[in-house]
């Protein structure tokens, strides 16, 4: 929905809670079910499985973390794995954060919005956000993100108790909304052709170099890659 | 399974191994982009090079979990998996609005697929 420059904060939190739960939320929340039932393999507490929601807040890094607890991974092993899985938030961050900068904000307020950008928050933020005057961009994301959020909790603590109790195909329809919802909110914000290269590259290369790069570095080099590839086409287009 | 550190052990250990193995490599790189979004503009290059390499990523990880998919979801055969994908990515591509049809048409030959040929 769109929102009106003269709304109150309150009332601009209201429309990104109303927005997450149009869909984005529930597909979060689905999609971290999972994580419930991959903790509760590993014997931890549900509640450290509803905190990774909370405090980790990355589908990857959390489905990383108790599945290499499962396979017996060394810590350091896991703690490399998943600063690689996560180094995409820097650029990711990055370009979000000017969007929801003000005049004044203090560095904490702005860690304390960072730790909200995951791939859900991030691309409908980079596709909702501009159309929404600045000073209600935050209140705009605050109360979409939470909303996911909330609802990815819930959807944690009851895949601890529920997943293995589906049928196989319900099962797998709810591992695969996660690429599902990425792909879908992609394409969703893509603005121009440089945007299209990105994503069609990033698709592309990413089994290739999975296939000959070892060591976890494989997504970095692929995004890398395909990124600077796609950057280079986009930049054609406009006059110099 | 992975073992607990001797040294730390005890009944907080999950939370713990929590904080120093999941939280903190996840959530450095947000507080590192801090620091260097504060030197740059909305419209400089650079930050179109980064949201480039960052939507590259992201498109990447979904071509992961298809290739190689997690638990359950790799009793969908390879075929099954690409077409739900490639359903839901058609229905953008007419039109950008309709992501939730787009979502829900890809369930439907997932779930379908996976009934079919794998059940």
């Amino acid at each position: 929905m769109s929102v009106s420059a003269d709304w109150s904060w309150q009332r601009v939190a209201l429309a990104g809670m109303r927005d997450a739960l149009t869909l984005p939320a529930w597909i979060v929340g689905f999609g971290l079910i999972g994580i419930g039932s991959l903790a509760r393999d590993v014997g931890y507490p549900v509640d450290v499985a509803v905190l990774s929601t909370i405090l980790v807040w990355a589908g990857p890094s959390q489905v990383l973390f108790f599945a290499s607890i499962a396979a017996g991974a060394a810590w350091s092993a896991i703690l490399i794995a998943i600063a690689f899985a996560s180094l995409r938030f820097l650029p990711m961050t990055m370009a979000i954060l000017p969007l929801l900068r003000r005049p004044g904000q203090s560095v904490w307020q702005q860690l304390f919005l960072a730790h909200y950008v995951a791939v859900t928050a991030w691309s409908e933020g980079l596709r909702r956000l501009p159309a929404i005057a600045p000073h209600q961009r935050v209140a705009y994301f605050l109360g979409f993100a939470n909303t996911c959020m909330a609802v990815s909790s819930v959807g944690t603590f009851a895949g601890y108790y529920l997943l293995g109790a589906l049928p196989i195909p319900f099962a797998a329809g709810l591992l695969c909304l996660t690429p599902m919802f990425f792909l879908v909110s992609l394409m969703g914000g893509l603005r121009h052709r440089g945007d299209a290269a990105a994503l069609l590259l990033g698709l592309a290369l990413a089994p290739i170099c999975e296939r000959f790069i070892g060591g976890g570095f494989d997504l970095i080099v692929a995004g890398l890659v395909a990124g600077s590839v796609a950057f280079l086409i986009g930049r054609k287009r406009r006059p110099a | 399974m992975t073992q607990p550190i001797a040294m730390l052990d005890g009944p907080l250990w999950p939370y713990l191994a929590l904080m120093l193995f999941a939280v903190l490599p996840t959530e450095i790189w947000r507080w590192l982009a801090v620091g260097f979004a504060r030197r740059l503009s909305t419209d400089s290059p650079l930050l179109e090079w980064v949201r480039a390499v960052a939507t590259a990523l992201l498109a990447g990880i979904v071509a992961k979990l298809i290739v190689s998919p997690p638990g359950v979801l790799a009793t969908a055969p390879a075929l099954v998996r690409v077409a739900a994908l490639a359903a839901a990515a058609g229905i953008m591509f007419v039109d950008k609005r309709r992501m939730m049809l787009a979502v829900l048409a890809g369930e439907t030959v997932l779930i379908a697929g996976v009934w079919l040929f794998a059940g």
